[in-house]
């Protein structure tokens, strides 16, 4: 039984679900990947450079082999000069170093030292790789600052005064957050998404307001309709222009839960009703109590209930999740066991088994050498099978579905050749079925 | 922000802040390649560093016609298959004949019945050579000729191990789903 979601084939499966699949790597790694990063780089690159290198390394082994070889006549004077040479060598290094590490540094000191806007705008953006979350944050907070300029505040030069000192005071700016009287009314702080939340400015005298949601949206409105489509918390801010200029912040939280998702599938895919126990697989995602309504007026609060239908019909099968917030989701299956199928078939040729009649049981897994002339079937009630020669003579007849026809006619085994099979019965769901057809009997 | 223009470029000149921000950006997308061709996370971790250290000093070779993206994958996936090839003498071999298994009739799966992590684990406990095959044709797209190609085998050597590969996942997913449903008869 398919519900709403089509199924799909194996390659599908994996190429949906693991091509751009995304596993982080330890943060370790990143650090041994530099030094291995740094040392073929050492090794790979500045063939001048490497010259110095080598040459010093050359020098130094030359010299301590020589003092090693020397010290053992007890040579005073040798070890001497070596030593000078040898700390030559080592400043040369030392400083070589230097120069590789300052470059980064000198280029972090340049930004921070700036103190216009754009400069922080790059410092921020420097940021990114090291603390990501702060990182948006700050870019979000200077999008803020920076949009209402050129709209609102348009002659005087106190306001471009004012902004720089709250946007470097980042502290400041929400300690006054946290001090000043809300003048926000908020329809909902918290919810399940998508949620809708009514937001209204209840400040009395201003000259335009501008309220930021914190989910990159804006509004000049003075009480705006907002919808969360995700979760999380968002802070959202009011900012109130007075008429001289200057503005007042307002903020509130809002907490956006994530919604579950129900879903569920109907096994065995394709059940005959009503003999089969159907069992239901909760595949739902964030829920922590779920409800099934199977359509026949009973219902269970199990996670994967089990429920066996008394008669044939339509059903339409509901599963209601809730979320430990209690947001919910619901999935109905409408007509869930359309798809049941019932059928009857019937081989073309069967081989009797010559050391003597089987009785004609059989059952489906054991009976591979076709010795039973038998149909596969699902979903059959009533059933009469009767079997006819040639000539017209019926000679077998089997009411019972589980035993079919060994080839044998009052102990004799029948002579090789077509026979005429003819099917009546009824299926479970209650429609009729008339077949008939031929069987070629074979010999082995 | 930078670009991906931009780190390029400055990665081609071995700017070291370029490289790292380029290991931040596409470090987790590399390693789920990577693990897809691993037996385990450390070998997967393995192949993303050697991977990186051929981005950083291959990157110039990068022409800019096609997706960055595609190349870092393409790069990714080549270092795995040095990796197999390196590796191939010290692993345990399994016999073809110990997984001919009875095709088991399900040929459709439910998308979101197994999760990314499953999937994965059902990757590396593949036999290294289905794996490679099963996923160069199946999630990369290669043609079985340009597996061949790659891995150094016979086309029909890939088409076989492919199909087998096949077998043995469907096998080991619908165990993994019996695991679950025998877990819910408990619930």
């Amino acid at each position: 039984m398919k519900t709403k979601k089509q199924n799909i084939n194996l390659r599908k499966l994996f190429r949906k679900k693991l091509e751009n699949a995304e596993v982080t790597p330890d943060a370790e790694i990143r650090s041994i990947l530099m030094k291995r990063v740094a040392r073929k780089e050492f090794m790979y690159f500045n063939p001048a450079k490497l010259n110095i290198y080598y040459l010093g390394g050359i020098l130094i082994t030359g010299i301590i082999t020589a003092v090693l070889l020397l010290s053992g006549s007890g040579n005073s004077l040798n070890l001497n000069s070596s030593d000078t040479s040898g700390k030559l060598n080592k400043t040369d290094t030392i400083s070589h170093l230097q120069i590789l590490q300052e470059n980064p540094v000198k280029i972090d000191s340049q930004n921070s030292n700036k103190t216009n806007i754009k400069s922080l705008k790059i410092s921020g953006s420097s940021k990114l790789p090291l603390k990501p979350l702060s990182s948006v944050k700050e870019s979000v907070e200077l999008h803020i600052d920076t949009t209402p300029i050129p709209t609102i505040i348009r002659n005087s030069f106190s306001n471009s005064i004012l902004i720089p000192k709250v946007i470097t005071d980042d502290k400041k700016l929400q300690s006054r957050f946290k001090k000043e009287i809300s003048f926000i009314y908020v329809s909902e702080t918290s919810g399940c998404a998508p949620l809708k939340v009514k937001f209204h400015n209840v400040s009395t005298s201003y000259d335009s307001c501008r309220w930021t949601f914190g989910d990159g949206g804006y509004s000049d409105k003075t009480d705006p309709e907002w919808i969360f489509d995700v979760e999380g918390e968002y802070k959202v801010i009011l900012k109130v222009f007075t008429p001289g200029g200057k503005f007042l912040t307002s903020s509130v939280l809002v907490t956006v839960h994530p919604r579950p998702k129900a879903h569920f599938e109907i096994t065995p895919d394709k059940a005959n009703l009503p003999d089969d126990e159907i069992r239901f697989m909760n595949y739902s995602t964030n829920a922590v109590r779920s409800l099934w309504d199977f359509g026949d007026g009973t219902t269970s609060d199990l996670f994967e209930p089990r429920h066996v239908y008394t008669k044939f019909g339509k059903y339409n099968v509901r599963l209601v999740v809730f979320s430990e917030w209690g947001c919910s989701d619901s999935l109905t299956v409408l007509n869930a066991f359309s798809g049941s199928e019932y059928y009857i078939e019937f081989p073309n040729a069967f081989i009797p088994n010559i050391q003597g009649p089987t009785g004609g049981l059989y059952s489906l897994k054991s009976d591979e050498s076709a010795q039973v002339f038998h149909p596969s079937f699902s979903g059959v009630s009533d059933y009469q099978l009767k079997i006819f020669s040639k000539l017209g003579i019926q000679i077998f007849e089997s009411n019972d579905i589980n035993l079919g026809w060994d080839g044998y006619n009052n102990g004799q085994l029948s002579e090789p050749g077509v026979y005429i099979w003819k099917v009546r019965g009824k299926f479970r769901n209650g429609e009729p079925y008339i077949k008939m057809g031929d069987v070629t009997l074979l010999k082995n | 922000m930078m670009s991906d223009q931009q780190i390029i470029e400055l990665c081609a000149r071995h700017d070291r802040k370029a490289q790292q921000l380029l290991y931040d950006k596409y470090s987790r997308l590399l390693l789920g390649v990577c693990l897809r061709y691993a037996t385990d996370r450390a070998e997967a971790e393995d192949i993303l560093q050697d991977s990186f250290l051929k981005i950083f000093f291959n990157i110039k070779d990068f022409t800019g016609s096609g997706s960055f993206i595609g190349w870092l994958r393409k790069v990714a996936v080549n270092t795995a298959i040095t990796h197999y090839h390196k590796n191939l003498k010290y692993r345990y071999h399994v016999e073809i004949e110990e997984y001919v298994s009875v095709e088991t009739g399900v040929t459709s799966f439910e998308e979101d019945f197994f999760t990314s992590d499953e999937l994965f684990k059902v990757l590396n406990e593949l036999p290294a050579g289905y794996r490679m095959v099963f996923n160069l044709y199946a999630v990369e797209g290669y043609k079985h000729k340009e597996i061949a190609e790659m891995l150094g085998i016979d086309t029909n050597t890939s088409k076989s191990q492919y199909s087998r590969a096949k077998a043995v996942i469907r096998d080991k997913i619908e165990k993994l789903g019996k695991l679950r449903s025998s877990y819910s008869d408990n619930s």
